[in-house]
């Protein structure tokens, strides 16, 4: 009988196992532990973390260390990731043509068409002109209240306001006759003057109707053909307003810019290719696609892209210690996006969503240190260290211990910064890649399209689900369902969208609704692991054909998300794939694979390792 | 210091309607004002006027399209308790409570009195725009919305200038205090002093 | 306005001047707004029967708040009151200015006198006897100086570097504290770190919610409390859910690991909080000394703290304070003495409020001197900040007075900020957490504060920081990192501070470090002042030392400098 621990050191957390080997190559598995990785994966750092997790896997199988036989390690190969995002549009207004924001509450109802007039120079109006007047910054709610109506006594015809606070309900509840106010205008005073303007507001729960389409705003400002053709941008930036003010100036536009962002170049084994970023991810993955497996990527020296993968290049140089020039980067993912922008020019800061481009890119770096790692080791334990197998290989052997499996397996291994997956044939065969892009990613997409700028609200907006305090007593669960508490709830979160973490309820600031959040998140985790699964699976496929898999097994980290492993599902579930997150022994869950996977293959075959330093 | 941002200087008329019960309607904020506001005291610890106080609190609520009641709490100067007596009578639970320093409170009936949705306790940081946003919130609050809080702000020095002053603020409205008194519903009036 | 009246160009120049940004109240003794002067004060007065304190200042014991029951049962020393109560108050404050009587004469009647009685005593006194008396008092013989050092963004990079310069610069403790309460363990042991990479056996605290504050002394991440708070009048007291016996019950909690601690209170609280059953507010400062004293702590810090504006509002509100400082070391013990927290716009009033702790000298002179610029201060900014320091220093040289600090040249300055942040990086590495990288430690090294600093991963460093308190890492953990970083000579003064709790000597009245890592407290280090020509001058290498300024002229070359 011998004692054994299988170690599998990974980015971020180092598991352990510990079993008994019989004569007859029979395994008893006694018990396992897990503990964060000390220092980067690969290196003689990782000690104190392994002698951590070997002692506490030791502990929970009631052994001793000086019982312990042999010490496995998985062959550890760090994989490291770098993010990027650049913006690639940009919505810019001239001449100030159009204020589509929605104030929170504009005043009045309906479409009003006039002359502007600055509310100073109201009491100049000529009786019977149309006006739309504009009220700027320190006018009191009440002396504009009272300018309009006195206005309107000397038969001007006032038919709306575009105001500078938010006063807009204000004024109107002060108005002999109503007329739509739109409000909260920050830069009122670049309105031009003397202009032919048009203000629109729609009744609560409602959208505008003359000033988002073409020929509304053509028949309001009795426009051509030509004009028509040049005011579309303008209605369609307004769709979805409750509230909007156009003014028609010579020269007003919208345009939606793109923003050079350079072009990335792709190196791969089938060839060298290159491609704008701003053509969006698609276009990059496709052309990724064409060149695989790759050897390098770069980015135009100058550009954003450029200085995206500097960037990662950088990072990765750093944390493991070679130069820039010497790393390779194996893999990219490319991800549509969108980020909340200001609107260049606008008059009430206005936000645009604006496109961008996310990529993730992964290097996997050098074997050399881990025989200095082993001898470390063996140093701290007083026990044989023997380097294991490939990772993949150890990771298809752990979870083939999951209950209900069968070769042809593949496995999904969902971490931080990569995705990797391996696939074992009847044969005995495996195959493996790593990719780029996994929960990391995600968090920056949620992070980036909620306009959040928290990291770690992003990260547990990723892990945890939605609900929405109704009051202190019970919460909105995003299924749908209540759930009531007893305790009153913390006022922080009161008619808050919260977060349901470990650590209790954590509000999301902004004015994002549960099905915004929501949906941004279930998107965000769709363009990365389900993309990253389809694309590691058919790499490993036999035949790159997906129908030859059998079963799928998810592990990682990310496996116990509580809703990625049912979005892959789903995802391959048209194809006759069995798929289903892991349970290592029946036991582990998607934990401990390739600690498991080290002592069956040194069950197998123990003579095959070799012990290091003999 | 403050300057009220008119050239209008509004007297504040408040007329006692007997004892205050709780509201019906659930669009409604209640204001919840300290025994001397707008009585022996007129203005703020940075000398804004009460009537504008009061007056930027309301405009806050009725932009919203709520409804606003305002109610004299005469049992106590501890502001949490004004704030958390003015949400138990308010047909929403959403109540405002604001001491005649200028320290203000958004308070919600099921919660706890020691807590509190928003607590602005900076008195001399208060200004009018900070009670319009206030005003604001406490009515989106009332309707059920999630709106950012005021950001509330905090200067170092305010201590060496401030301090004392506040701490006699807060013992002279607490010489106000009629206590078991219940709180009364409080008819609300601006006058235009003079036209600037 | 109307066309108002014609105003003197003078007046117009005064009211420029930054004192008058300041606040100032008159008093109302009515309410307890007066600083020590107020007819509502109880009179001096105790009866002892069968070795039972009946009756303390005029309210018989069935009368007794928590406050009186806790003074009179463990604070006075019921075989002394009688007598000590006997004499006048005045001939006490003589016996407190004249050098001939000892400071051991002073004890044996002060460990008898009740609260009424030493505000009494203080109340026959000026300022400059006060100080008289303060430097016979203090319990140390050599007076120290404590800093804080914190961070506006919780960066533990810079703290670990403030740390190092301030205690190369002489503060012989540090004290920090957090913006964001989660990043609480990871600059506790940046403060560990930097404090031992400048002058060795600095002791460190991090101020925080009593419990948390407490695992982390136990665990030897930090070296001393301080933040436990008083008050003087019970319904403050019951608004933090507290007792003087709760209060105490902590403090032997610290005392059973041998770790250092004192109380914290300050005049002006009780007022405002609208509470002070109109009391003076030093009256109630000394109900918060004698609760402090028998509680068993060995120190406090008073001298207002953050309630500074109230005192310093009123007439003769800096002498209370002082006042407060003297009565804590006239009743033995050791007094962190304020001068902690922004006081003043005038330069000219922050000195003025300064000189009467720094010259007569206490055991740390500024509760908290900000080693960083204000902006950094956690702690809502304090009397003097690292921009101070020169001024400080040729205060010092001016008036040949301790205040514990010195002149380093800029070189030494930089040299030990990237060791701290060296170490740290080390450490960090060690113990797996967030990385720190050679950009960090090159810009901490020259930076001012942390807006010069580049920011952290503030989620992974929340992560980590949070691991630290589930790993159950220790003071010893630290101590393995830094050796194992290649700091060996750090690890040795950290193992050796954490040594000090097994044997207890911290908890000597007054105990700090010496750079040769040796208690010196009130009991081998005791104030013998005992008037001109004797007790604690600044003499010999420390004088040479305090002469050295940035600026200084060279008499052997007038066209350079030295320094």
């Amino acid at each position: 009988m011998t004692l054994v621990a299988g170690v599998d050191i990974g980015n971020s957390t180092t598991e352990a196992c510990v079993a008994e080997l019989a004569a007859s190559g029979e395994v008893t598995y006694l018990g396992s532990a897990l503990a964060p990785t000390s220092g980067v994966k690969g290196t003689a750092d990782n000690v104190e973390g392994v002698v951590t997790v070997v002692g506490r896997a030791l502990a929970a199988a009631g052994r001793r260390l000086a019982e312990l036989d042999t010490v496995l390690v998985n062959e550890a190969t760090p994989v490291i990731s770098g993010l990027a995002m650049e913006t690639i549009t940009e919505t810019i207004v001239t001449e100030s043509t159009m204020i589509g924001h929605n104030p929170d509450t504009p005043g009045g109802a309906g479409l009003g068409v006039g002359t502007t007039v600055d509310f100073g120079a109201l009491g100049e109006c000529a009786p019977g002109e149309p006006v739309i007047c504009v009220v700027g910054a320190g006018v009191d709610f009440e002396d504009a209240a009272h300018g309009l109506n006195a206005a309107v006594a000397r038969g001007v015809e006032v038919a709306g306001a575009v105001v500078h606070a938010d006063d807009a309900t204000l004024i109107v509840n002060r108005l002999d006759s109503p007329v739509p106010v739109v409000d909260e205008v920050t830069l009122v005073e670049k309105v031009p003057l003397g202009m032919p303007a048009a203000v629109e507001v729609a009744e609560q729960g409602r959208t505008i109707r003359t000033l988002s389409n073409s020929y509304g705003i053509a028949t309001v400002f009795g426009l051509d053909a030509e004009q028509t053709r040049m005011v579309a941008p303008v209605a369609r930036a307004l769709v979805g307003n409750r509230s909007a003010v156009v003014v028609r100036t010579p020269e007003g536009d919208v345009t939606g810019r793109r923003i050079p962002a350079g072009s990335l170049t792709l190196a791969g084994e089938r060839g060298t290719r290159s491609v704008a970023v701003d053509e969006g991810a698609a276009e990059i993955m496709g052309v990724l696609r064409g060149v695989r497996p790759l050897t390098d990527a770069s980015g135009e020296p100058g550009t954003h892209v450029g200085g995206m993968l500097a960037r990662v290049r950088d990072t990765m140089s750093e944390l493991t210690g070679t130069e820039p020039a010497a790393v390779r980067i194996q893999d990219v993912l490319a991800v549509d996006t969108f980020v909340p922008q200001r609107v260049t020019g606008a008059l009430a800061g206005e936000f645009a969503l604006e496109n961008a481009v996310g990529l993730a890119a992964m290097v996997r770096t050098s074997r050399g240190p881990m025989r200095l790692l082993a001898a470390r080791l063996r140093e701290a334990l007083g026990v044989d260290v023997l380097i294991g197998g490939v990772e993949a290989d150890m990771a298809v052997l752990g979870a083939l211990t999951t209950p209900g499996t069968g070769t042809p397996v593949a496995i999904l291994d969902l971490g931080g910064g990569s995705t990797d997956a391996a696939v074992a044939e009847r044969t005995g065969v495996t195959r493996s890649v790593h990719l780029a892009g996994a929960g990391d990613l995600v968090t920056k997409l949620i992070d980036s399209e909620l306009g959040l700028d928290n990291r770690e609200l992003a990260e547990d907006i990723k892990k945890y689900p939605l609900a929405k305090a109704e009051s202190f007593f019970h919460v909105r669960m995003e299924d749908g369902t209540a759930r009531f508490v007893t305790e009153p709830l913390p006022a922080e979160t009161f008619a808050r969208v919260v977060v349901l973490s470990d650590a209790g309820m954590r509000p999301v600031p902004g004015r994002h609704s549960l099905e915004k959040i929501r949906q941004v998140r279930r998107s965000a985790k769709h363009k990365v692991f389900v993309v990253n699964a389809l694309r590691a699976l058919e790499q490993v496929a036999p035949g790159g054909n997906l129908r030859q898999i059998g079963f799928v097994v998810v592990l990682g980290g990310s496996a116990l998300d509580f809703e990625v492993p049912d979005l892959i599902a789903e995802a391959v579930s048209g194809l006759g794939i069995v798929c289903g997150t892991g349970n290592v022994r029946g036991s582990e869950g998607p934990r401990n694979a390739v600690a498991t996977g080290l002592v069956a293959a040194h069950a197998l075959a123990a003579g095959l390792d070799q012990a290091v330093g003999e | 210091m403050a300057d009220t941002g008119t050239g209008t200087r509004r007297i504040l008329r408040l007329d006692e309607r007997g004892t205050a019960g709780p509201g019906g309607r659930t669009d409604e904020v209640v204001l919840g004002l300290s025994p001397a506001f707008g009585d022996f005291f007129t203005k703020t610890i940075v000398d804004i006027p009460h009537a504008e106080v009061l007056r930027e609190l309301l405009a806050g609520i009725e932009e919203q399209g709520v409804h606003a009641r305002v109610i004299r709490f005469r049992g106590g100067s501890d502001l949490a308790v004004i704030a958390h007596a003015a949400a138990k009578l308010s047909g929403s639970g959403i109540g405002v409570g604001v001491l005649s320093r200028g320290t203000t409170m958004i308070h919600q009936k099921d919660l706890v009195r020691l807590s509190n949705l928003e607590l602005f306790p900076q008195a001399p940081l208060m200004d009018l725009d900070a009670f319009r946003k206030i005003g604001r919130n406490a009515a989106r609050y009332a309707k059920g919305e999630s709106p950012e809080p005021v950001p509330a702000r905090n200067d170092f020095m305010a201590r060496p200038r401030w301090q004392a002053k506040a701490a006699l603020l807060h013992i002279k409205e607490t010489e106000f205090v009629v206590p078991g008194a219940d709180p009364v519903e409080l008819d609300v009036r601006f006058q235009l002093a003079d036209a600037g | 306005m109307t066309t108002s009246a014609r105003r003197s160009k003078r007046t117009e120049a005064l009211e420029q001047r930054p004192v008058n940004l300041d606040g100032f109240v008159e008093e109302w003794p009515e309410v307890g707004m007066v600083a020590m002067e107020s007819p509502y004060d109880p009179e001096p007065g105790v009866r002892v029967e069968d070795g039972v304190i009946v009756e303390l200042d005029g309210r018989p014991r069935a009368e007794f708040d928590f406050l009186d029951q806790f003074i009179a049962d463990h604070a006075l020393d019921i075989e002394a009151t009688e007598r000590a109560m006997a004499i006048p108050a005045v001939d006490i404050a003589h016996l407190l200015v004249d050098p001939r009587a000892t400071r051991q004469d002073v004890l044996a009647v002060s460990r008898g006198l009740t609260p009424a009685k030493l505000l009494e005593v203080v109340k026959t006194m000026n300022v400059v006897e006060m100080m008289m008396a303060l430097q016979k008092m203090r319990a140390r013989r050599t007076p120290a100086n404590q800093a804080h050092a914190t961070s506006a963004r919780d960066n533990p990079v810079q703290v670990a570097a403030d740390a190092a310069e301030a205690s190369l610069r002489g503060f012989r403790e540090l004290e920090t504290t957090l913006g964001v309460v989660r990043y609480a363990p990871l600059v506790a042991i940046a403060l560990q770190v930097g404090s031992q990479a400048g002058t060795p056996g600095v002791l460190t605290q991090c101020a925080l919610e009593e419990a948390t504050e407490l695992e982390l002394g136990m665990r030897g991440i930090t070296a001393y409390a301080e933040t436990i708070s008083v008050y003087g009048t019970e319904p403050v007291f019951c608004d933090g859910d507290d007792t003087p016996w709760s209060k105490a019950f902590l403090a032997s909690a610290y005392a059973s690991r041998g770790i250092k601690m004192r109380f914290t209170s300050g005049t002006g609280s009780e007022v405002q909080m609208g509470n002070a059953e109109g009391r003076s507010m030093l009256y109630l400062e000394i109900r918060c000394i004698l609760v402090t004293k028998g509680a068993g702590v060995q120190g406090l810090q008073n001298g207002s703290i953050s309630c500074i504006g109230v005192p310093g509002a009123v007439p003769g509100g800096i002498r209370a304070v002082l006042a407060e400082n003297l009565i804590a070391s006239m009743v033995d013990l050791e007094c962190a003495s304020g001068n902690d927290q922004s006081f003043s716009h005038s330069d000219l009033r922050r000195a003025a409020r300064l000189l009467p702790q720094l010259l007569p000298g206490t055991d740390f002179v500024c509760s908290g001197y900000s080693s960083t610029p204000n902006y950094d201060n956690m702690f809502a900014g304090s009397n003097v900040d690292a921009e101070d320091f020169d001024d400080w220093n040729t205060i010092q040289r001016d008036l040949q007075v301790d205040g514990g600090l010195r002149h380093v040249p800029e070189a030494e300055l930089l040299a030990v900020r990237n060791r701290a942040a060296r170490a740290l990086q080390g450490v960090f590495a060690h113990l797996g957490l967030p990385p720190i990288t050679d950009k960090e430690v090159e810009e901490v090294t020259y930076a001012h504060g942390s807006k010069d600093l580049p920011l952290r991963d503030v989620l992974e460093d929340l992560k980590a920081a949070q691991s630290v308190m589930d790993r159950g890492v220790t003071g010893l953990d630290i101590v393995k990192g830094l050796e194992a970083s290649g700091f060996g000579d750090m690890a040795h003064n950290l193992l050796a501070i954490l040594r000090h709790r097994v044997s207890g000597d911290l908890l000597h009245t007054s105990a700090i470090l010496t750079p040769e890592l040796e208690t010196l407290s009130a009991v081998n280090d005791s104030n013998d002042y005992a008037g001109p020509g004797s007790g604690y001058r600044p003499s010999g290498a420390r004088w040479e030392e305090m002469k050295r300024l940035r600026h200084v002229v060279s008499a052997q070359n007038p066209e350079r400098e030295v320094g």
